[in-house]
């Protein structure tokens, strides 16, 4: 095991130098009697299959189990101590976490961690403030992660044929195969993900190198391959650009679910942020439309959004091509053009405001048709945006798959022609249309070796079963942008017998050698010569492995030059009458099916629809009505033409505003083989209703309604008939009433919309930062003196709502940190989720027939006032003098009446004692947590052991506690950085600067309950009263 | 008071009874084997209660969350009932009590069934702030017990503990106050017994009262004292009852009007209650000639009053809601009226607003059966008005994105259905057990000798 060198400023700032004395830390170090990195460095997890047991030694243990039972029940009660490390480990303190530097694997996008540990365990992923491509946020995915360390469903040792074996067998048998293979001069084949890593493709190029036919062939489940091949076509190199948000003051999404989804969320959210940014001398203000046909995450945020049918892209970008084109002074690559689907202004409108931002605007299109990236390449070319906001020298390795190639593979497997086929990381069966047919075609491979964690639909069909590590157990890095190389470094002992990937190719090449050596020779030879400073490879190394990451020279082809490639309108076939048009996407945290295990993620709820445990058919209000069909009632997709058995499928449906009234939105991600084990969730009584469905799974997996033809795979457009069932399935949804008003039928005169969030438009801000306050209500005498004076610290909270963009990583967060239970999806249906911070989203009616979101977190306000604490019968909630409202687990008794009285709802009770799903999972609890029981009320704490730990190393240094040294877990984990955090009584605090700005405002200030967090308005970049966004015409 | 002046005034008890005869009367019920009727009812009374036992029991084992409550709907049946249960346990003391003071003389004939009706009705009630809890097993916690768990101490700002002491008093002085009152007629039973157990248990409870002047007038002294201290309860108990939701911030509870609209409710209720159990029992316990039909139309009136009040505290609310200018509390009495709640909403109206009205006709407070059906009436109105108060007012308040729906479970069900099998129970083994008329109270006012004597007062 290597330096275990950590980050943040909790950890030693010496640097291990490279030196050659040898310092010893005791006489039989020095005399050799034992050597220092034989000792474990992490505690081992006892996996039981090593175990013996001799008839003497059974005799022994039970002769002493029955005296030592004998002797211990003389005493009168059982004592327990705490027995203290014999031999204590270096820099283990028992009680105080360790911070480490690490690379989260939760997808390709490769972004920084800092892994928190307690006592050998880790317990808490963090984003990495300093790392250059996710710059301190870590998503819903990757928060979640940790989860999966601790699952004891995951593969603890090989197997073969679907039987345990051990890993020389298994090595042993596999390589008997492959040696046959290789004389034979058979086909190879290895399939994966996109892999950033250079030393696992590396290591797999040299382990396919002693084949005479071998291949590595990528895809990637949610694919951006056209983009790629788009880039091929148009600069002559099949990469995929770094897109540049931070710089673009001028964003037109096609499509493309950039802030949620699409290729690496939190680096864009990241940019995108940085690009909105209002207050102080600092206001930047970027303007963002977006066009496409579902409501995403990226078009709920946007400033003006076009709702289209996926058909209808393709046209519209020719207009905008040619609109650009004609400003720019140059030829319209066009000649004739059907009229625009949307208003002709509407088109004039984004060409001239991209070109006015010219090199500082940038178009990314979500599409995965080749046509419509060439369209988009040749726009931002025209736009000059290479260079600028698209960076072509750093390109971004985060998506290399090709859909090209694996439709070639697949050819090649029904062709039977493929003699051992290598998966890792990739579940094809599950997630390719015509997996079914595909898992035939495996039987006919000879040798398939999986690296697959679990048993999944394809491991299952698997000969082999070699389990990769979780990332947090293996020694690997990551090049997810040119020139950016990060370490993932194991924080803990392995739990089970898996091997890393690259330590299983190294054993079959005849080399066997841990993971830890074969990455640090693979830095040794192709990544220390990219060094930028020049410094000894152990210096590097271990400044690499502290921090995370290191920056070197970029390794990618130089960026080409723009030739324009023959752009074509893509053909908008006309939807055939009483079809609608399909759309598969990929949903917030479950992505293509990769959280599918996670409870966390299942019990996230959708930041649109609000949607827990299930996917679903979204339709668009109109579409429903026109199928008399209300949301609950199951609907079958037929996919049109020949429809076989597994191309339809069968859903709730789910009514959307915004969505284009001609289409089906439908999650990915879903129906996977091993959801069964979610049966087991939630509390089992009289009238409990299961968490998965009828076939025993959570949700119904979508991916065989896409296709895969002509090197694309497609995902939306294909028409599809929806059919109403008459059955149905009520949806666990955690927001019932979607929005910001009343029902107009109840509402009172001119008290329809609730004044709980302000917002405005930038026009208006810049004339008057307070605009769209709904009135401050001014502070009037009180009747009584106030109860708390708040002598020292005085904690507040403030949220950007113009920076947040829902995306929902801090719930997550906040549940990790603080032991928030899963209670499954009969308890959401029934209003009991546990979430202590949630985000309330609203949707708002507009005159053009738009609809306008809004995302606002809300957690415990943490009121001066506090109504909550007041009629608590036992004073098991009391203020804090530091302005916390602070629950008391021990003392409540549940009368459940400061949940009544609390206006913003955020209390959360304790129905059922909500279980965890095994011992393993409770590795995960934070021990500075309590952890619940039945019968209490709970709610945000503002992380009140943060506090408490800052405070105590503050006072440990001796040192005042500097701003920003509490960090709240929501507020750490958030990509936009939309949450301040801070002591209100240093007037120097970010905090207490914001609370200042104008543009603050509490929610409903006027109970006079004075919240301690506070909002900042919500501002959007369109022209004072202008509607600002459009329909599609049909 | 002259003999003239006897046979103008009605004569409260009919049928001419004599002194003896009360007695007789009275006590037959408890001396007889008890009828194939009660038996009946006492078996079904009885299943009814285990079914609830098992409810709770479950409850208790497995967690609130067998109930149908939720983050946003916190309170539902189990709060409804206790009020309910409050509400009818109010009738009791304001017969003993204030009509004693007020010299209402006829209410010698129902006020000891209506005093243990209220015992039995606070016995139900107490359950449910005890069963509501998360954790019902540190129910004491909310007792200001000095304790070694630090300096912990209950909170005196909250409603919730001023129930507790309101609560607590009331139950101490009714039982108190039913039991006092029992005295002189414990000791009839007792003289009427020849020998056995039964006897030494009368004779114990009779506190070894002979009769004598000396033990009328200190019964006298402490009965009119313990009216006194049962007046000022009958307003309090409900009127703190009601600070459970006037002093929160929630729309639809945060309203001034609370404690007098919860006494005249319950009031209402409790009356309504009367009437329901004593036109049950004067016909199965055949005591006609003591709970007679002027009884009930006084009854009948009472209810009309009080129910005419309570329309007015809703009319009221409404009022003040509109008045108010305040969007949350106007939106709640609209959702109220017409949400999702409004059959509710308007059963409430139907049976506590416009049901009592009836009862401005002679013709329908005379008729038994008429004022059997609108009693029962009230009895379900009173029930949905407090579930309409906490469930409408909860189910949606100020951040329309916690909006909740709420729908009882099958547990919930039982349990209320229980808290009835325990109060029948309970009233059934008052009706066997114990004299169901004040004898010694009904004497005073009977017909019979005054003519003979010169009676009367």
């Amino acid at each position: 095991m290597g330096t275990p060198a950590g980050a943040g400023d909790r950890m030693d700032p010496v640097m291990p130098k490279h030196d050659e004395k040898h310092y010893w830390k005791s006489l039989e170090e020095r005399d050799g009697a034992i050597d220092p990195a034989a000792l474990p460095e992490f505690l081992a997890v006892p996996s039981g299959a090593d175990w013996r047991t001799t008839r003497r030694g059974f005799l022994v243990a039970a002769g002493f189990g029955l005296a030592g039972t004998a002797l211990s029940s003389c005493s009168r009660a059982p004592v327990e101590r705490a027995i203290p490390f014999l031999l204590q480990p270096e820099a283990v303190t028992p009680g105080r976490a360790s911070f480490y530097a690490s690379t989260c694997a939760g997808c390709s996008a490769g972004c920084g961690l800092i892994v928190k540990s307690r006592d050998g365990r880790p317990i808490k992923l963090e984003g990495n403030p300093d790392h250059p491509v996710s710059r301190g946020g870590l998503c819903a995915v990757g928060q979640a992660s940790i989860l999966g360390l601790y699952d004891s469903q995951r593969l603890d040792a090989p197997t073969r044929e679907g039987r345990r074996t051990s890993w020389d067998e298994a090595d042993r048998a596999i390589l008997s195969s492959l040696a046959e293979i290789r004389q034979q001069r058979r086909p190879v084949r290895f399939l994966t993900s996109t892999i950033t890593s250079p030393t696992t493709r590396a290591t797999i190029d040299a382990f396919l190198a002693s084949f005479a036919d071998a291949r590595h062939v990528t895809y990637d489940s949610l694919s951006a391959s056209a983009v790629l091949d788009a880039h091929e076509r148009t600069h002559g190199a099949r990469l995929l650009p770094r897109y540049r948000f931070d710089r673009a003051e001028v964003i037109v999404g096609v499509d493309a679910d950039f802030l949620g989804t699409w290729i690496s969320p939190v680096e864009y959210t990241a940019g995108y942020r940085s690009g909105r940014t209002l207050g102080d001398a600092l206001a930047r203000m970027s303007f963002h439309a977006q066009i496409e046909s579902r409501m995403s995450l990226t078009g709920a945020k946007a400033d003006l959004r076009v709702v289209l049918a996926p058909a209808q892209y393709g046209l519209l970008m020719a207009h905008l091509a040619d609109r650009v084109a004609r400003l720019a002074g140059a030829n319209s690559p066009f000649e004739l053009l059907a009229a625009p689907p949307v208003a002709p202004a509407l088109v004039d409108t984004l060409a001239e405001r991209l070109w006015h931002a010219r090199e500082k605007s940038l178009v990314v299109c979500g599409s995965n048709e080749v046509g419509l990236q060439v369209l988009c390449n040749a726009i931002n070319h025209t736009l000059g945006a290479y260079g600028g906001t698209i960076d072509l020298d750093r390109p971004s390795f985060q998506q290399q798959g090709s859909d090209r190639q694996i439709e070639e593979l697949l050819g090649d497997l029904s062709k039977g022609s493929v003699a051992a086929l290598l998966v890792a990381g990739v579940n094809p069966v599950y997630e390719l249309p015509g997996g079914e047919a595909l898992a035939q075609h495996l039987k006919k491979v000879p040798l398939v070796i999986s690296f697959s964690s679990h048993l999944d639909e394809t491991s299952s069909l698997a000969r082999f079963v070699c389990p990769d590590r979780h990332y947090l157990e293996s020694w690997a890095d990551a090049e997810p942008v040119a020139g950016a190389l990060c370490v993932t470094q194991p924080v803990i002992g392995p739990i089970g017998g898996t091997r890393q990937l690259i330590e299983s190719l190294a054993a079959w090449s005849g080399a066997p050698k841990p993971a830890y050596e074969l990455l640090r020779e693979s830095w040794m030879t192709r990544v220390y010569p990219r060094r930028l400073a020049d410094q000894p490879f152990e210096a590097f190394w271990d400044r690499a492995v502290h921090d995370g990451f290191v920056e070197v020279a970029a390794n990618a082809p130089a960026g080409r030059t723009f030739a324009a490639a023959a752009a074509s309108v893509p053909a908008a076939a006309p939807a055939a009458a009483g079809t609608l048009a399909l759309v598969l996407y990929p949903k917030v945290a479950m992505l293509d099916g990769r959280g599918a295990l996670n409870p966390w993620l299942h019990e996230l709820p959708d930041p649109i629809t609000k949607t827990t445990w299930d996917n679903y058919a979204c339709l668009s209000p109109a579409a429903a009505s026109a199928l008399h069909v209300a949301e609950g009632d199951i609907v079958r997709i037929e996919v049109g033409g020949g429809s076989g058995p597994s191309s339809a499928i069968e859903l709730p449906a789910c009514l959307q505003p915004g969505q284009h009234d001609g289409v089906v939105a439908v999650a990915l991600g879903y129906g996977r083989m091993g959801t069964e084990r979610f049966a087991k969730v939630g509390p089992r009584w009289l009238e409990a209703r299961p968490t998965v469905g009828d076939d025993g799974r959570v949700g119904k997996n979508a991916a065989p309604l896409a296709s895969l033809s002509d090197g694309a795979l497609r995902y939306s457009g294909a028409p599809v008939r929806v059919v109403k069932t008459g059955r149905r399935r009520d949806l666990a949804v955690t927001q019932s009433h979607h929005y910001i008003a009343v029902p107009a039928h109840l509402a009172p005169a001119g008290g329809a919309r609730r004044p709980i969030v302000q917002e405005t438009t930038l026009p208006a801000y810049v004339k008057d930062p307070a605009a769209g306050s709904h009135g401050h209500h001014e502070a009037k005498e009180d009747l009584w003196p106030s109860d708390h004076s708040y002598p020292g610290r005085r904690w507040k909270m403030v949220i950007d709502l113009t920076a947040c963009t829902g995306c929902s990583a801090c719930v997550i967060a906040c549940q990790v940190e603080n032991n928030v239970p899963v209670v499954g999806r009969d308890e959401v249906r029934r209003h009991r989720e546990m979430h202590w911070m949630r985000i309330d989203r609203y949707y708002a009616d507009r005159a053009d027939g738009g609809v306008d979101v809004i995302q606002q977190p809300m957690l415990c306000q943490h009121c001066e006032n506090a109504s909550c604490e007041t009629v608590c019968p036992v004073l098991a909630t009391v203020h804090s003098e530091e302005g916390l409202n602070q629950q008391v687990y021990n003392r409540c008794v549940g009368t459940r009446y400061c949940a009544n009285n609390c206006p913003y709802k955020v209390r959360r009770f304790n129905w059922f004692d909500y279980p965890r799903e095994d011992r393993l999972q409770h590795l995960v609890l934070n021990p500075d947590v309590v952890v619940r029981s039945r019968g209490v009320m709970e709610k945000c704490s503002m992380c009140v052991q943060r506090i408490q730990d800052a405070k105590v190393e503050a006072k440990r240094q001796g040192l005042p506690l500097s701003d920003g040294a509490v960090q709240t877990a929501c507020q750490q984990s958030c990509p936009a950085k939309a949450i301040t955090f801070g002591d209100a009584n240093d007037p120097e605090s970010r905090v207490a600067r914001l609370l200042k700005d104008p543009r603050h405002f509490r929610v409903l200030e006027e109970l006079n309950v004075k919240p301690s967090v506070g909002y900042l308005t919500l501002i959007r970049n369109r022209a004072e009263g202008e509607g600002g966004g459009a329909t599609g015409h049909e | 008071m002259s003999e003239h002046a006897v046979s103008l005034r009605a004569p409260l008890i009919t049928g001419d009874k004599s002194i003896a005869q009360v007695t007789d009367d009275v006590c037959a019920p408890m001396e007889g084997r008890p009828t194939a009727l009660w038996w009946g009812a006492f078996i079904v009374a009885f299943a009814v209660m285990l079914l609830g036992v098992a409810a709770v029991s479950y409850q208790i084992a497995t967690g609130i969350g067998t109930w149908g409550v939720n983050r946003t709907v916190g309170w539902a049946f189990d709060i409804t009932n206790f009020v309910f249960w409050i509400g009818i346990g109010h009738a009791g003391t304001l017969i003993s009590a204030i009509l004693f003071l007020l010299r209402q003389r006829w209410r010698t004939s129902v006020n000891r069934a209506a005093e243990a009706m209220t015992i039995f009705a606070v016995i139900c009630a107490a359950i449910f702030p005890l069963i509501h809890m998360g954790r019902p097993w540190f129910a004491y916690w909310v007792l200001p017990l000095p304790n070694t768990r630090g300096s912990l101490w209950v909170n005196f700002r909250s409603p919730l503990l001023w129930d507790v002491f309101a609560i607590g008093t009331y139950f101490t002085i009714s039982v108190v106050f039913w039991y006092v009152g029992l005295l002189p007629d414990l000791a009839t039973v007792r003289d009427r017994i020849k020998e056995g157990a039964r006897r030494r248990i009368f004779a114990f409870f009779s506190l070894g009262w002979n009769g004598s002047y000396r033990t009328w007038h200190h019964y006298e002294a402490v009965y009119l004292l313990l009216a006194a201290l049962g007046t000022a309860l009958v307003v309090s108990v409900h009127s703190i009852v009601s600070m459970d939701f006037a002093t929160s911030l929630v729309p639809g509870w945060h309203t001034t009007i609370f404690p007098p609209y919860f006494v005249a409710g319950a009031i209402f209720s409790g009356m309504a209650m009367v009437l329901t159990l004593m036109i049950i029992a004067r016909k199965t316990m055949r005591l006609e000639n003591y709970i007679t039909i002027r009884h009930v139309e006084i009854m009948a009136k009472l209810v009309l009053t009080t129910g005419s009040i309570v329309g007015l505290a809703y009319a009221t609310e409404f009022f003040i809601a509109a008045y108010s200018n305040n969007p949350y509390e106007q939106f709640v009495f609209i959702n109220r009226a017409f949400g999702p709640f409004a059959w509710a909403y308007w059963i409430m109206v139907s049976c506590n607003v416009i049901a009592p009205q009836l009862f401005w006709f002679k013709r329908v407070r005379t008729n038994l059966a008429a004022v059997f059906v609108l009693s029962l009436f009230v009895n379900v109105g009173m029930w949905f008005e407090r579930f309409v108060l906490i469930v409408t007012s909860l189910h949606r308040d100020y951040l329309p994105s916690s909006w909740a729906d709420y729908a009882p479970t099958s547990v919930e069900l039982a349990t209320l259905a229980g808290s009835f099998g325990l109060f029948f129970t309970c009233f059934l083994l008052f009706c066997r057990f114990l004299p169901v008329i004040a004898i010694s109270e009904v004497k005073a006012v009977v017909a019979h000798d005054r003519r003979t004597f010169g009676g009367g007062r």
